[in-house]
């Protein structure tokens, strides 16, 4: 008889990676040898004990959504933010002419980088965007004098804020991303403006303006469709006191959304009005999301 | 305006061209988002973490797009990145990463992310992750790759190891399992 099998061997033969000729040879060893076919009933048994232990951990359910969000956000912020450090570097005096402007700026900036992917209890950095917006509205108001330059939110948020350093991109992006969108808006509204010269005579109103941008219906769209979707489940899987935290949670986002926009409504050139409102649409789909996901584990089970 | 709408749409077409590869990117993304979020999670064991090593992960790719492998090869460039951004987070490379831990457990233990219906399933993770921690590397990867599927040339891709001998890794480390999950498993099910 030829000596017996490798383990290896063995369990290559087991997981169909050993070519043809080597395969047959184990195929008759293995009819033949006693100790090969005991080796082979514990493989047998011990692969599948494997897999069964370790099911859960690989089918527990992956947050596709916002996996996508946070690397399109990160994405977007890391093209932006070179184009950001020129602009920086070519008006030294931007970063300091506004000092108590980038305290609040950078305190936002830390909220939408931790507060939507960590808990859903962070009504509290709600309440804390619901004053800046308001603060905002004001701080708009005093006219474009006071406007804050967009480098000094990449400026402040991309350093010294306590994540680690793979977060770090992300603080960015959030502000970035939204300002993409509002690249695309500014763009869209000339293309519609150049097709329809007269519309565009005829109706010089400002809300519609912020009404009718891309980046702002794209976001309407995702939260239509995450309502919907939740709402096509049934409210009962919740228990009543996390249905209560999500319900006032979403009611203070709302308010926020309602409050940006508005500012936003009121200064529509200002591009950190509509960063502000986006942050805070965004906001929304976070927490619907986390709504969603926390069903979707629940339902799995 | 009309300049200043050309000069919008110059600036958008060069966008496009800026995003042309993001096509296969879009395609990487789809098909290996899942095996690298669960790895960084199987070995990080925090969701949140995963999310930010799976970030960290499309960002290389996405900066790294062009010297990257294709095809068969990318899941394993992909997977060795992941294991190699997870292993950092554990040496604790950070500082502040220990707080942001701590942070994402307590948002966990406030019952939203994990509730009661999982708890079952969750001592059952929690068993098999008991056990996997008893078996020495580079066993313990080959468990959790082969189990994502992953063929024995990927898997020695991804660990830099020979393909010769992943055969004999991965029936160690099975044999290693069976002994502590066993023995885990009779602990819990006596007490």
């Amino acid at each position: 008889m030829r000596e017996c099998l490798d383990e290896g061997v063995l369990q290559s033969y087991f997981d169909g990676e050993l070519n043809r000729q080597t395969a047959e040879g184990v195929a008759l060893h293995l009819a033949a040898c006693v100790g090969c076919t005991q080796a082979w009933r514990e493989l047998e048994s011990e692969d599948l004990l494997l897999s069964a232990a370790l099911e859960p951990e690989f089918s527990a359910s992956v947050p596709t959504e916002r996996l996508r969000q946070r690397i399109d956000a990160a994405i977007a912020g890391r093209s932006v933010a070179g184009a950001e450090q020129a602009k920086v570097v070519a008006q030294p005096g931007g970063m300091s002419a506004i000092p108590a402007g980038r305290g609040w700026v950078k305190a936002i900036a830390d909220l939408f980088t931790i507060a939507p992917q960590r808990a859903f209890g962070y009504a509290g950095a709600v309440a804390v965007i619901l004053l800046a917006a308001v603060m905002g509205g004001i701080y708009w108001q005093q006219g474009p004098g006071a406007k804050v330059t967009r480098g000094t939110i990449a400026g402040s948020g991309g350093f010294q804020i306590p994540v680690m350093p793979i977060a770090a991109p992300q603080v960015n992006s959030n502000a970035d991303s939204t300002q993409q969108n509002r690249n695309q808006q500014q763009l869209a509204t000339a293309v519609t403006n150049k097709r329809n010269p007269s519309t565009n005579l005829n109706q010089p109103g400002k809300s519609d303006h912020v009404r009718l941008l891309p980046g702002e219906r794209s976001y309407l769209k995702t939260i239509a469709t995450l309502s919907a979707t939740l709402n096509a489940e049934s409210s009962r899987q919740m228990k009543p006191a996390l249905q209560a935290e999500y319900e006032r949670n979403l009611a203070m986002v709302d308010q926020a959304i309602a409050a940006t926009r508005s500012a936003a409504k009121v200064n529509p050139n200002d591009p950190d009005a509509a960063d502000f409102m986006f942050a805070a649409y965004q906001s929304k789909i976070d927490l619907l999301n986390q709504v969603a996901d926390s069903r979707l584990s629940n339902r799995q089970h | 305006m009309s300049g200043q709408a050309r000069a919008l749409i110059d600036s958008m077409s060069d966008q496009i061209v800026a995003e042309a590869p993001t096509l296969s990117f879009d395609e990487a993304f789809t098909l290996h988002h899942r095996a690298v979020f669960r790895t960084a999670r199987a070995v990080l064991r925090d969701p949140g973490l995963a999310e930010d090593v799976t970030q960290e992960v499309f960002l290389r790719l996405y900066r790294n797009l062009d010297s990257t492998p294709g095809d068969e090869l990318l899941r394993p460039w992909l997977l060795r990145v992941t294991l190699n951004v997870a292993r950092n987070i554990i040496r604790g490379n950070s500082r502040s990463l220990a707080r942001d831990t701590v942070y994402a457990r307590d948002a966990i233990g406030d019952g939203w992310v994990a509730p009661e219906e999982d708890y079952e399933r969750r001592l059952e993770i929690e068993e098999a992750r008991r056990a996997l921690d008893k078996i020495s590397e580079p066993m313990r990867s080959c468990l959790l790759l082969k189990q994502q599927g992953l063929s024995y040339r990927e898997m020695a891709e991804t660990l830099s190891i020979k393909e010769t001998n992943v055969g004999s890794l991965v029936a160690r480390g099975r044999k290693q399992f069976a002994r502590c999950y066993g023995k885990i498993g009779g602990k819990i099910g006596g007490a």
